[in-house]
């Protein structure tokens, strides 16, 4: 090995070890303190994902066959994280009936339910007095309206005998004194009222809990869950509700709330299919949603290709200036843009109605017509992409080859056939990938749709919440956040998932075509 | 060397957790306006008990989702402030609890209590009230009109579509079924009907109904003289406000500081009553949406904060306070009013409110009905709009 090689790397590698030690040190702890606190919170899922992210970022540092994927591994983390995992969550939630009164899982409802208790008429109430010992265990001296007096002691009842020594009693016959215990009084008693809250001593059929900050209270389990039939019986008025459909529902249709997540299967996405009105509202968002993405891109690539082929022009002066100042749409953030525009296209106030009916005396319905708020939309978003286009296009035309012009003028052909049989067959090796990308941005570019329009004005014979310049996403958002019963989280990621089936293959069979013009530099 | 570091690292921080969990500490999410109150509250409570009161600051527009999404992750707080149309929603969830506030029942106005029921089952602790009215301005209107025809004609005589110079202005895009449901109830229309229990029908369903209708004809009969602006959004109604383009607003509350800013001599009274299809002479109804503390269902701590609410923000002084500074009437019976004029000229108009319904099936209700208003505002006839906004209301519920 050539020693100067040789050299380098060790001098390099001493930095190098350093470094990496440190970083991998604080990655591995900050790794540690997160697996310990997600573990106290029983988030398993989180859990094991964090363990395999640390645990593979331990492997590929410190392994060198794995080294080389040090550079991948990053954006193949965030890729996993980021990408992978909630589209494995879609998935699964549109199989499930998600919405609001079924947003819990089984389990967690059978805890809350379990947690319910009501108050039995025949319901005795007791003063108590509490005591801590040094382990901060509890014990509790119980006094009922009859006078009796029970102790709750290491997690047992037992009702206080006057002649147990541990016990000191005061002359009014409540227990002032636990051996081994000290009283805890005044303020010092809100420090553990968590704790007597969570307490459920059980005394024959009954619980005895806290109510309020100076009582117990006997009180009953509202439900019992029976395993074998996997019913709940209402002990309180004696209905007995079986699981159906996500919810506990009685014979005569009351119902437990809440419900809990159930899985059912293809029902989401049937719906989406066999409601024929739901049907038409997608065919309709649909094909707005193609010919959004179509002239959005058409228009803004002719418009910025158009600019980039004048700002090529080297006999144009102040070629700079123009090119930073058409840059500004691009650069200012798309929500202050966008309301802006709103603001100036508002049907009664906005300046451009204003100006309007200054100038020609008509005022345009922008955006409460159907037809004229597509164009508007579709209007603002060329203003907004088209510095993109004409960056992308000044960057292609550099890579075409003047010799090709020069040859095309000597054999005689003129500016437009110069133009699409040279420029525009070689500028779209290049470019028809972005243009792609950005035919799949702007299929699902919820920000712009709902800053302007929200997706309105409405239309006429929806049945679900899609209005006239709705898209795919916007309209699935508006299913899932302001649908019928409130959320309606399953039904939302259905639609998700085929939007993602539906762009993936579009976006497919646009690669496998740019591959083809690959064929024209041959 | 690493691992002594990681061990380290976590010893400390393991330490920190520990000592944190020391104290118990009551979490409670609010809106900018009353989380420096209840941090102030929640410091005398501190004082007095040794529990800590922690108060996180949301946004308003953000506080009911931040809620859902922190409580069904087992994160929430164990108090929050909210409206009384959550209450459906939350409940379905089983993100809020029931309250058991005994005597101290009688402290509120039923209404309030009412609201934040379901049942037998009390879900928060009402503080306040709100809903719209008409605010004019004296210096255009001396005398309010007390009908709708006069409400007419001062419209007709003051409209200027140049200056521009509008009668009345309220806000009615997709998003304002809340201001448009005067113009329903008047005749008669409304949300949903009670079953035998008192409680909602969600079958029941008046949003399309003849006096609905009747109102949504009248409206339209309004904009198409081009008496009231469409697509008047909130920002574009605060405009309006402080450059004077209008006599009278139906608004509410959150506006008056709107008309402050522009010096404006504002009254408040009730709006107008309408002349019916049958002669009658209706006072509209508005929405009253009623404000309170819930208590979330997984709090640990839920005697700790039914004694905070009950014992420090259920005082006369809290209550009072929390009008003041949220320019909102108190539905605290002991309370004494400390800005009596406007809030008890919104009352003028409180008498003839009903609460907003707090079932989950709302959530259609406004999405339809902003709809109908918008297709009206473009030119679909108001029978149309609306009984195809009542079809859908019903059909999203799954009604028969």
């Amino acid at each position: 090995m050539d020693p100067r090689f040789t050299c380098t790397m060790r001098s390099q590698s001493v930095l190098g070890l350093t470094f990496k030690i440190v970083s991998l040190g604080i990655i591995d702890s900050i790794g540690i303190w997160g697996a310990v606190s997600l573990a106290f919170q029983s988030s398993y899922t989180l859990l094991t994902l964090l363990i395999l992210g640390v645990g593979t970022l331990n492997v590929v540092i410190l392994s060198k066959r794995a080294y080389p994927l040090r550079y991948l591994l990053p954006g193949l983390v965030f890729l996993a994280a980021m990408v992978v995992y909630p589209l494995l969550n879609t998935f699964y939630v549109s199989f499930t009936n998600l919405q609001t009164g079924n947003l819990l899982s089984k389990d967690t409802v059978l805890h809350l339910l379990d947690e319910r208790y009501y108050l039995p008429e025949d319901s005795s109430v007791f003063d108590y007095s509490a005591f801590s010992d040094d382990a901060d265990a509890l014990a509790l001296a119980l006094t009922a309206s009859d006078g009796k007096v029970w102790i709750y002691e290491t997690e047992e009842l037992r009702e206080a005998d006057r002649s147990d020594p541990a016990l000191t009693f005061d002359d009014a016959g409540t227990v002032q004194g636990i051996e081994g215990y000290e009283i805890v009084e005044g303020i010092d008693r809100y420090q553990i009222l968590s704790r007597l809250e969570a307490l459920a001593i059980p005394r024959g059929d009954q619980y005895l809990r806290l109510s309020g900050i100076n009582e117990f209270k006997a009180y009953r389990k509202q439900y019992t869950y029976l395993a074998e039939t996997d019913q709940l019986l209402d002990r309180q008025t004696g209905l007995l509700y079986a699981p159906i459909d996500g919810k506990f529902t009685a014979e005569d249709g009351t119902q437990i709330e809440p419900g809990y997540q159930i899985w059912i299967g293809g029902e989401n996405y049937s719906r989406v299919f066999g409601n024929a009105a739901i049907r038409r509202d997608f065919v309709r968002v649909f094909v707005w949603t193609i010919l959004w993405s179509l002239f959005s891109v058409l228009f803004s690539f002719s418009l910025g290709l158009g600019l980039a082929l004048l700002l090529n022009d080297r006999a144009l002066r102040f070629r700079f200036f123009y090119r930073t100042l058409l840059l500004v749409p691009y650069v200012m953030p798309v929500f202050i843009s966008a309301l802006v525009w709103r603001g100036m296209f508002d049907v009664n106030f906005g300046i451009i109605n204003r100006s309007f009916s200054d100038w020609f005396g008509i005022t345009v319905p922008w955006l409460t017509h159907p037809t004229w708020a597509k164009a508007t939309l579709v209007f603002i978003n060329v203003w907004l992409s088209f510095p993109y286009m004409m960056l992308i296009s000044l960057g292609a035309l550099q890579s075409i080859p003047n010799q090709l012009y020069e040859a095309a003028r000597v054999d005689g052909a003129g500016m437009w056939k110069r133009f699409h049989r040279i420029t525009l067959p070689l500028l779209m090796i290049s470019l028809a990938p972005l243009l792609i990308g950005s035919f799949a941005f702007a299929f699902n570019n919820f920000t712009l749709i709902w800053l302007v329009t929200s997706g309105r004005p409405a239309v006429f014979g929806a049945a679900t919440p899609a209005g006239a310049t709705d898209i795919l996403i916007s309209w699935t958002y508006r299913i899932a956040f302001q649908g019928g019963v409130g959320n309606q989280l399953g039904l939302a990621s259905a639609i998700s998932v085929l939007i993602f089936f539906m762009v993936g293959t579009i976006s497919a069979i646009g690669f496998r075509l740019t591959r083809q013009l690959e064929e024209v530099y041959k | 060397m690493r691992r002594m570091f990681a061990l380290a690292v976590f010893l400390l921080v393991a330490a920190i957790g520990i000592g944190a969990m020391a104290q118990v500490t009551i979490t409670i999410y609010a809106d900018d306006t009353r989380t420096p109150l209840l941090r102030q509250v929640g410091a005398d409570y501190t004082d007095a008990t040794g529990v800590l009161i922690e108060v996180i600051e949301f946004p308003n527009s953000e506080l009911r989702s931040q809620y859902i999404t922190a409580t069904q992750a087992q994160e929430g707080p164990d108090i929050v402030v909210g409206a009384n149309d959550w209450v459906g929603e939350l409940v379905a969830n089983g993100l809020i609890e029931a309250m058991d506030i005994g005597a101290r029942s009688g402290d509120f106005s039923s209404a309030a209590l009412q609201a934040f029921s379901i049942g037998e089952a009390l879900y928060a602790l009402p503080y306040a009230v709100e809903n719209i009215a008409l605010i004019y301005d004296k210096d255009v209107v001396p005398v309010p009109p007390r009908t709708w025809d006069e409400l007419l004609a001062i419209a007709r005589s003051l409209y200027d579509p140049d200056t521009p110079m509008y009668g009345l202005v309220f806000e009615n895009t997709s998003a304002n079924f809340y201001q448009f449901f005067p113009m329903l109830s008047a005749a008669g229309g409304y949300i949903f009907g009670f079953d035998e229990d008192g409680e909602y029908d969600p079958c029941d369903v008046g949003v399309g109904n003849e006096g609905a209708i009747f109102g949504a004809n009248l409206y339209k009969s309004m904009i198409d003289e081009g008496l009231i602006p469409i697509g008047v959004n909130g920002d574009t109604e605060q405009a309006l406000i402080e450059g004077r383009n209008a006599a009278m607003f139906i608004t509410g509350p959150w506006r008056l500081v709107n008309f402050q800013n522009a010096d404006i001599n504002y009254g408040i009274t009730r709006i107008p009553a309408i002349t019916g299809p049958d002669g009658a002479y209706n006072i509209p109804k508005v929405f009253a949406g009623y404000q309170g503390f819930f208590l979330s269902s997984f709090s640990e701590n839920k005697t700790i904060a039914v004694d905070f609410l009950l014992n420090y923000i259920a005082t006369p002084a809290t209550m009072t306070a929390l009008e003041e500074i949220g320019n909102r009437p108190t539905v605290f019976l002991p309370a004494v009013p400390s800005s009596p004029a406007d809030l008890l000229a919104f009352g003028d108009q409180g008498a003839f409110s009903v609460p907003m319904p707090s079932i989950p099936e709302m959530a259609s209700v406004w999405q339809e009905g902003g709809n109908a208003i918008d297709l009206i505002n473009a030119g679909t006839a108001p029978s149309e709009a609306f009984g195809q906004a009542q079809q859908l209301i019903l059909s999203a519920v799954g009604c028969p």
